[in-house]
């Protein structure tokens, strides 16, 4: 049995975890845009530049039977575009990979 | 009046009540025919004596019920007797026991309302008396949460909780007890413009009712829809793309989540002011600050044909 207040704490153990956790840091943004008709745009944005993107999509697409692509966008880095309503499925899919925690996830749009 | 009354009342009773025990039609007619000629030859103004006489029906219906059972002729001078052997009758009955032994210390006048219904219940089938009984536990129990205070008994878990609400009940009336404030919105009205574009009609009466700025609330709709849109000449807010009603309401309660209630205390009594390029929620209600997220639209994808953005921007 040890004391916990003995122990030595090092405060750099979360700097270093970070590189190799598999859950990525800061809110994924998932929205939803309108087309014409009753057709709709799935985005998601904020997705860790440490995942590779086009594998992802290709996943999402075969997943969800549809079709998507990743776009590079100079401000907001690399962004999935889904087409359709994807959003619950997206939401679904990221927790269920292991990808982004249900917290992290931001679900915008109507 | 009154000493006549009261004198009045008892020979009244008598009568009725040796008129029911006989069941004696021709008695019962005599007194029907004496009635009146008592309240006749009295001076009293008769609409009064016709009440007590009313009242004292009512009593005497009660007791005969019982007199059947009992085979006794009723006087006031056996009420005693009879709330003795009532007691006795009730005694294998369980609760009514207490009852019983509470009414004889009040006033014997006072008692007639209650030993009239203690009476009923006996003389109804047990089924009705026990289910009235156990009735009757709970209103005690109701009403005296903390009985145990005086005695040496152990409290009960219910007694401890009642008297704890209590206690908050009395100390914060305005809390009422434990209910959160609703915070009533009217809905949207949301309408459709031809078939590319919404207007949401009463949108400058819900900024007002939240206390909010209208360009701050056209931001964030705008943003959460991933649309343009602008607010018209009669204060409508005319939105690029079909909505519905039950759609912007839930981009409201998201609003209202985020930026009117407070994120501390959930009341909806808040200012939203801007300090250094942030905005900050203050609560009128628990003092608390926190800062909300700010606005942003975030990426747009390009919805509308290249070609004509091409043609725009060359």
């Amino acid at each position: 049995m040890s004391i916990q207040n003995l122990n030595t704490f090092d405060p750099f153990a979360d700097a270093s975890k970070g590189a190799d956790d598999d859950v990525q840091d800061g809110l994924v943004h998932i929205r939803i845009q309108q087309r014409n008709g009753r057709k709709t745009l799935t985005t998601v944005q904020g997705l860790s530049s440490d995942y590779d993107l086009k594998k992802i999509v290709r996943a999402c697409k075969k997943e969800f039977a549809c079709n998507g692509t990743v776009i590079e966008h100079p401000e907001y880095g690399e962004v999935l575009q889904l087409q359709g309503d994807q959003r619950e499925n997206i939401c679904q899919w990221l927790t269920k990979a292991g990808l982004a925690k249900p917290d992290q996830l931001k679900v915008h749009g109507f | 009046m009154a000493e006549d009354d009261a004198i009045f009342d008892p020979s009244l009773k008598k009568k009725k009540k040796k008129k029911k025990t006989a069941f004696d039609i021709e008695a019962a007619l005599a007194e029907g025919g004496n009635e009146p000629q008592e309240n006749n030859t009295t001076e009293h103004p008769e609409a009064k004596e016709e009440d007590q006489d009313d009242a004292n029906v009512d009593i005497d219906l009660d007791f005969t019920k019982k007199k059947k059972k009992k085979k006794k002729p009723f006087t006031t001078d056996d009420l005693d007797a009879v709330m003795g052997e009532t007691k006795e009758d009730g005694g294998n009955e369980g609760g009514n026991q207490d009852d019983g032994a509470i009414d004889d210390n009040f006033d014997l006048e006072m008692d007639f309302t209650k030993t009239k219904k203690k009476k009923k219940k006996r003389n109804l089938g047990d089924l009705i008396a026990e289910a009235d009984e156990k009735h009757d536990d709970k209103e005690n129990v109701d009403e005296n949460s903390a009985v145990w205070m005086g005695s040496d008994r152990d409290y009960t878990y219910d007694e401890l909780l009642k008297r704890a609400f209590e206690i908050m009940r009395d100390k914060n009336p305005d809390m009422a007890a434990g209910k959160k404030q609703k915070f009533v919105m009217r809905p949207p009205q949301v309408v459709r413009i031809g078939t590319k574009k919404s207007s949401f009609a009463n949108f400058t009466e819900i900024c007002k009712m939240l206390h909010r700025q209208p360009k701050h609330l056209l931001d964030f709709l705008l943003a959460e829809l991933g649309t343009s849109g602008s607010v018209d000449g009669n204060s409508q807010l005319i939105i690029k793309g079909r909505f519905q009603q039950k759609q912007i309401e839930n981009v409201l309660r998201r609003y209202i989540k985020e930026y009117v209630t407070c994120h501390t205390c959930r009341s909806p009594d808040t200012i939203l002011q801007k300090d250094t390029r942030l905005f900050f929620l203050q609560c009128e209600t628990c003092g608390s600050r926190c800062s909300v997220a700010s606005i942003k639209s975030g990426f747009q994808a390009v919805t509308s044909k290249r070609a004509a953005i091409r043609a725009k921007t060359a």
